[in-house]
């Protein structure tokens, strides 16, 4: 049974790739992020390995429960696209017993699993000063692995009633966003808060110690207790990894079970408010139906929430880090170097709200991927090109100015140096505009891919797919050329501050004509390719 | 022979090796209901999504009041109201959202579009379930919500694929009383169905497609040559006659 599950999850993953040539790119970019984090892994085992090899393995503990947490997390934010759910077991008449096994196999199936096993491995470097935890370590590989696989069967089943209504569902997906989001900065943020406090090792070392006694990073903690010599405590916390490992498989077989025979029927979330204000301030037309549209789904579906919250939060979050980060930075040069001015400080006001523009790429580019096969309205309304564009363009305009001029005055207020408002700006909008209009006009040809309607927005195809990887690299290069005069003026009015109101006024006009541009060309193209874009859209992953 | 509302000429479409619509060709005439006959796999939508701009067929092309389809589709499409079928909707919109949208759309008034957007929520059933959002819809609750987007702007022309499926028997025969009514006063209507009786009992008109190709068209009459239509289906596509060896072991245990 196993096996015959595993051979259906490699089939899935198999037609995947059969259908489209940019399935495989997509995979093979996927491949290399994951064999590059592995390599940053392994490389900075090596480092600590041969320049503080005490530090080892409190870092691998410290890695291994983080490896845990992630599965986790993860496995909550795909549960929505579970191909092998029990509900579709509901029907066979196979006790959840024989299934179990397969199941859980099978989600090791996959860049992640694999990554995962590698990274594991990997990990043994850490333990390879002495003989006993090395052997240890090598011999409780399978059951760190499991542990992952089981944390993230486990937390998705125990939340799956909650998950099973949309409120819910949504809920979730925002605040793991938000985690996802925020995880990138904060990591390195807090590293970088322990390194303030000094002592990093000692302080590495603590809490590897105490999570090396939690179910989470038990695992990894035998072989750190064999580190030291302590039998008795290497005896108790593999007790706890395996308590550990036989509750998490005790509630998901559980809950596996229920729903073998009780299945979870996904519901709805009843009525919705109307949001009249919406189609009050947009103009009744075609084009203000298609904003309004695009308005309420940045709210009401969450796969353009989340983008929105992206938007919205990358300022912020870097605005925080630089608040945590960035003072000391600035503390030390000005004591070293004698600089007036941090460095972060001075361009920080043009640049945070920048990055929350960088974010629009892949809403710009991929917003008619996301409506899938929804689009055939506007082929068959007989909707032109530019009507379709320019409501896009309007949509984006109404929800996402207002937030991106918010993230200028925000990171301003924070700099204090208030004279930089119109170079951030400048160069927000500048940008933001560019984003909007390249974005637009390259969409006909390169839709890109994005999760299905009612799919995880972390699930396949959330990367956007190789094409999405394609319009991000063009959208850059438009940027730096096309962007630069506004962004650059907007850079040097950290010391010629009225270049700050060159750059709002080029920055405008810039955004503003690439907007335009991109209405047009995109317009144009798509009174052409309706059916072929549709098509393209419609091949969900 | 009154006007021609839709006329396919020698639609075709190809997915790889596979021909999936060989060279249909079919008249309907104004005030007519068709219904459009084939076993699954047939090419039934995917001669309707070719007739109504959705697809780009690899010859041919579809005329609809004598414009055509790939030469002038925003003329085309402005004349007919289509329902498709495997096609999504947005359906984090409510059932009035949606109408507002399809209505807008169109270009049409927004006056207009209000007060008909009522009328339809009225007359199928869907009143109650205006500010619901259509993804919580049923699946005849979703077809219904479809047939009223592709009526909001009064066209002379009805595509509707599969528009009974799921449909319940009392919003089915609304529907019925909806079309006839559209028919009697010198609308067009096409539509695709898997029921013999139902077609046999609303259309005036039918077509019979097997494997991409028209099989057999024309008044209700000429098509059944004094059979039931069921038979003549059968006798036309062709049926898959059992042998008394096959599936045994289904009825020995």
């Amino acid at each position: 049974m196993a096996a015959l599950l595993l051979g259906l999850r490699l089939r899935q993953l198999g037609r995947t790739l059969a259908r489209s040539p940019w399935a495989i790119v997509t995979l093979v970019v996927a491949v290399l992020g994951a064999l590059g984090a592995l390599g940053v892994v392994a490389a900075l085992l090596l480092v600590l390995r041969v320049a503080a090899p005490a530090a080892g393995p409190d870092a691998v503990v410290v890695l291994g429960s983080a490896l845990v947490v992630g599965w986790a997390i993860s496995g909550v934010l795909v549960s929505a696209d579970d191909a092998l759910a029990p509900e579709r077991f509901a029907l066979l008449p196979v006790p959840a017993a024989r299934l179990l096994p397969g199941v859980l196999l099978s989600g090791a199936v996959g860049v992640g699993g694999i990554a995962t096993l590698l990274a594991l491995l990997t990990t043994l470097i850490g333990w390879s000063a002495d003989v006993a935890p090395l052997v240890a370590a090598a011999a409780l590989v399978p059951l760190q692995l499991l542990t992952c696989l089981l944390a993230a069967r486990a937390l998705a089943a125990a939340l799956a009633r909650q998950l099973a209504k949309r409120s819910g569902r949504d809920l979730t997906l925002v605040i793991g966003s938000v985690l996802a989001i925020s995880a990138g900065i904060l990591v390195p943020a807090v590293a970088e808060g322990v390194r303030a406090l000094g002592a990093a090792e000692s302080m590495l070392h603590a809490v590897a110690e105490v999570l090396a006694w939690t179910p989470i990073g038990a695992a990894w903690g035998v072989p750190l207790a064999l580190v030291a010599g302590d039998l008795l405590a290497a005896g108790a916390r593999l007790l706890i990894a395996l308590a550990t490992a036989a509750l998490l498989a005790l509630v998901w077989g559980r809950d596996f079970r229920a729903r073998l025979t009780a299945p979870i029927a996904t519901g709805g979330g009843g009525r919705v408010r109307s949001g009249g204000w919406i189609d009050r301030i947009l103009p009744a037309t075609p084009v203000g139906a298609i904003a309004a549209r695009g308005v309420r789904y940045r709210i009401r579906d969450p796969r353009h929430l989340v983008n929105a919250i992206g938007v919205a939060l990358m300022p912020v979050l870097i605005l925080g880090m630089q608040l945590v980060i960035g003072g000391r930075i600035e503390v030390e040069l000005d004591a070293e170097a004698g600089v007036g001015l941090g460095a972060f400080a001075a361009v920080g006001p043009m640049l945070v709200p920048v990055l929350g523009a960088i974010v629009l790429m892949s809403v710009a580019q991929l917003d008619a991927a996301y409506d899938s096969s929804a689009l055939a309205v506007h082929v068959l309304a007989g909707v032109t090109g530019t009507q379709d564009r320019a409501g896009r363009a309007l949509c984006m305009a109404v929800l996402f100015a207002p937030v991106l001029v918010g993230a200028s005055v925000l990171s301003t207020a924070v700099s204090g140096r208030w004279d930089l408002l119109p170079a951030s700006l400048g160069a927000t909008l500048g940008t933001a505009g560019i984003i909007l209009g390249v974005g637009g006009a390259i969409s006909p040809w390169l839709p890109g891919q994005t999760p299905a309607p009612e799919a995880s927005p972390f699930g396949s195809g959330s990367s956007g797919g190789a094409q999405a990887l394609l319009g991000a690299l063009i959208m850059v290069a438009a940027i730096v050329t096309v962007g630069a005069p506004a962004l650059g003026t907007a850079i040097a009015a950290a010391w010629l501050p009225w270049l700050g109101w060159v750059s709002l006024a080029v920055g405008v006009l810039v955004g503003s004509i690439a907007v335009w541009l991109g209405v047009r060309i995109g317009g144009r193209a798509l009174d052409r390719r309706w059916p072929e874009l549709l098509a393209a859209v419609s091949r969900e992953p | 022979m009154p006007d021609t509302v839709l006329a396919l000429r020698g639609l075709t479409k190809r997915f790889g090796q596979q021909v999936a619509v060989d060279g249909v060709s079919l008249d309907v005439p104004a005030g007519s209901m068709l219904g459009l006959l084939g076993p699954n796999g047939a090419g039934k939508t995917t001669t309707l999504s070719m007739a109504t701009g959705l697809l780009r067929p690899d010859a041919g092309t579809a005329f609809i009041h004598g414009v055509d389809v790939w030469a002038d589709p925003a003329a085309a499409k402005a004349r007919m109201g289509v329902l498709p079928d495997g096609v999504r909707m947005f359906d984090r919109l409510t059932g009035a959202e949606l109408l507002r949208y399809h209505g807008l759309l169109r270009g049409m008034p927004e006056a207009d579009v209000v007060s008909r957007a009522g009328e339809l929520l009225e007359a199928l059933g869907l009143a109650d379930a205006r500010s619901t959002l259509v993804i919580d819809y049923s699946a005849g609750m979703r077809k219904k919500i479809g047939l009223a987007c592709a009526l909001i702007h009064a066209p002379r022309l009805l595509l509707l694929d599969e528009p009974f499926e799921a449909v319940d028997p009392v919003s089915g025969e609304t529907i019925r009383q909806i079309l006839r009514g559209f028919v009697a006063s010198g609308g067009t209507v096409v539509l695709s169905s898997h029921v013999m009786e139902l077609v046999e009992s609303l259309c005036d008109r039918v077509a019979i497609i097997a494997a991409g190709r028209v099989l057999a068209a024309g008044t209700l009459d000429e098509v059944r040559q004094g059979q039931p239509l069921q038979r003549r289906f059968l006798d036309l596509v062709g049926t898959h006659a059992l042998g008394t060896e096959s599936l045994s072991w289904l009825r020995s245990s």
